[in-house]
């Protein structure tokens, strides 16, 4: 078991390495001169040139990256062009909000998408079962910043019962920080609700045809029972891996998000980043976001011998 | 076919009507099992048999047509600005209203499915060409295979809108940069479907039958792999070409998409963020052809799934 694990943290690296070079080397293949790209239109050529000092543009690719890769090892994501202020220092300013927003999505997300999954597989073939479906079909269909205008219209701008824009520090209490945060985890919980109840009702339809399932309904145990405790632990596993993979639908979508309802998240630093072209910046968020999602994957990877036994490495 | 007897229950028989005629009376109708098979044929029985094809193909098929024949269906020129008549609610003159340049919203919104449905299509079949040959050199030669696919997990844990993001942020905007930066997001996951197809019909007894008789791997791929991996490439490539159509509206969305000159469902819903809460329709049009088109799109996906492999389609 120890040994899987460190194998496993292992294998990690070969793939943060990856996405490091990946996203290091864009500078390099771009089409045309990312520098002049960068300076914008309006820059002269001595612009041009100290942007191609600052990103290192004028020194050899592996000399560089090496340094690159060790001032990121000692948490060094480099300097945004535009206001030369560490990277790490704007993204650490700016992401209890981003955090917040996936963490109440994920939680809320979770809390609807495997209820209704397991629903939809025990009536399977029926009318609630059709219904949810379709409804999985528009959540992978609807973009996210359509729900999040179509949410804010609605439970905002016509009804007042929420907040429209914005956000509150999880510090002057719980119930501005929620307030701000419902609709915004609506809209961006959508595709991920979709995501999850398809796959759990899959992997419970699975399930409820083993025959251990017949021999609890022959012991007499409830319909909530066999639901929820015989089959829903044994359909754990692809529930939980593709909740792993759609925190990725999360990331990608909270950008949108926080620029729907104006929320001063990392999403937010992303999008005036790229008006401002400041590469640095777009860097250091894509690398740190890959981090977290390789974390995450890790973490559930790893869960799967706790989630079940039979899994052993 | 004639009917077993056994199946009708309500047939008169004096022996057991004169034992139990209450019992007889009250048994229920037994469905019959041979039902007459009636044979559907034409577009209206395909439509019946796959609904799901049927909608989400006369969609995306209306969209097309949209797109191809936007100059006449009374439209004006998308980018013409007219300020005086900036921020005008829908009306007869303007049918979804005008933007705060004065430009007129349902030109732009039929304009900007030009947009979205070469950026879906072109992402769909630059990446389902992408992935087949990875996935295909991955599954067949076993010294690539390790390498190939370190770096496809690398890829792929890098959230796609953001792969997107940084390609973007280093070239200039155009429609053909879009396409190459959702495409290069979108392969490492057509490329896994192909090499995991490939490694279970490399196992075929059929395959080992071609290669017992002979067959050189390059016809083996040709014969034998190639026509078994299109089912699920079409499939996937549906879903690649919704999500596409998606990226490029969010891309265009923040910024980093289309260039603002060209009308895209993105850009104009960019154009509309300020305003939205005062002329929510500059946001809404775009945004509804969008759903639709990319419901439509994923409807097909859907039908076709099922169509191909109806092992999946009892599962998802």
């Amino acid at each position: 078991m120890l040994n899987y694990v460190i194998r496993r943290i292992l294998a990690t690296i070969p793939v943060m390495a990856v996405v490091a070079l990946f996203v290091f080397s864009l500078l390099y293949i771009a089409p045309g001169d990312p520098a002049a790209v960068i300076a914008g239109d309006q820059a002269t050529p001595a612009d041009v040139e100290r942007i191609r000092a600052s990103l290192g543009l004028d020194r050899p690719f592996l000399i560089r990256f090496g340094e690159w890769v060790w001032q990121i090892l000692h948490a060094d994501l480099g300097t945004s062009i535009f206001t030369n202020l560490p990277v790490a220092a704007m993204i650490a300013q700016r992401i209890e909000p981003t955090l917040s927003l996936m963490a109440v999505t994920l939680v809320f997300a979770v809390s609807i998408a495997v209820p209704i999954g397991v629903v939809a597989a025990w009536r399977a073939d029926t009318i609630i079962d059709r219904a949810i479906m379709a409804f999985a079909v528009l959540g992978f269909s609807v973009p996210v910043f359509v729900i999040g205008y179509l949410l804010a219209y609605v439970f905002a701008l016509q009804l007042d019962w929420l907040p429209v824009q914005g956000y509150t520090p999880l510090s002057e209490g719980l119930e501005p920080w929620i307030e701000n945060l419902i609709l915004p985890a609506l809209a961006l919980g959508c595709v991920y609700i979709a995501l999850i109840a398809r796959t759990t009702r899959a992997a419970m339809l699975e399930v409820l045809q083993q025959d251990y399932i017949r021999t609890a309904r022959a012991k007499g145990i409830g319909q909530p029972g066999i639901l929820f405790v015989h089959a829903l632990k044994n359909a754990a596993v692809p529930i939980v891996t593709v909740i792993g993979i759609g925190i990725a639908l999360l990331i990608g979508g909270a950008v949108v998000t926080e620029t729907v309802f104006a929320i001063p998240g990392v999403g937010r630093l992303t999008v005036d980043a790229i008006l401002r072209r400041d590469y640095p910046v777009i860097q250091g968020v894509v690398l740190l976001f890959s981090f977290i999602y390789v974390v995450v994957n890790l973490l559930i990877d790893l869960l799967y011998t706790v989630l079940d036994p039979r899994i052993r490495y | 076919m004639t009917p077993p007897p056994v199946i009708t229950a309500a047939a008169p028989d004096s022996f057991t009507t004169a034992m139990a005629p209450d019992l007889i009376a009250s048994a229920p109708d037994l469905p019959d099992l041979f039902r007459p098979v009636r044979l559907r044929r034409g577009l209206w029985g395909f439509a019946r048999r796959h609904p799901a094809i049927a909608i989400g193909g006369a969609l995306v098929l209306a969209m097309l047509l949209i797109a191809l024949f936007a100059p006449w269906l009374g439209t004006v020129d998308p980018t013409a600005l007219a300020p005086a008549r900036r921020t005008r609610e829908p009306s007869a003159a303007y049918w979804f209203g005008s933007d705060m340049l004065g430009r007129d919203i349902y030109s732009r919104v039929l304009y900007g499915t030009r947009v979205s449905l070469a950026v879906g299509f072109s992402v769909a079949i630059l990446a389902s060409l992408a992935g087949l040959t990875i996935g295909l050199v991955s599954g067949f030669i076993r010294r690539a295979d390790g390498l190939i696919m370190r770096v496809m997990d690398g890829l792929m844990s890098i959230p796609p809108i953001l792969l997107a993001v940084a390609l973007m942020a280093l070239t200039r905007g155009s429609v053909g940069n879009v396409i190459t930066a959702i495409t290069i997001a979108e392969i490492p996951r057509v490329s896994r479907l192909v090499r995991s197809v490939v490694l279970s019909l490399r196992e075929q007894p059929y395959v080992d039958a071609a290669v017992a008789a002979g067959t050189r791997t390059p016809m083996i791929i040709l014969r034998h792999i190639l026509p078994n991996t299109l089912a699920p490439m079409t499939v996937q490539a549906t879903y690649v070409c919704a999500s596409a159509m998606i990226v490029e509206a969010i891309l265009s969305f923040i910024g980093a998409g289309t260039p603002p000159t060209i009308p895209s469902w993105g850009n104009i819903m960019a154009e509309g963020r300020a305003l939205w809460q005062v002329k929510p329709y500059i946001v809404f049009f775009p945004a509804a052809f969008l759903s639709v088109t990319v419901l439509a799109v994923n409807l097909l996906g859907d039908g076709l799934r099922d169509a191909l492999d109806p092992r999946m389609a009892k599962r998802l």
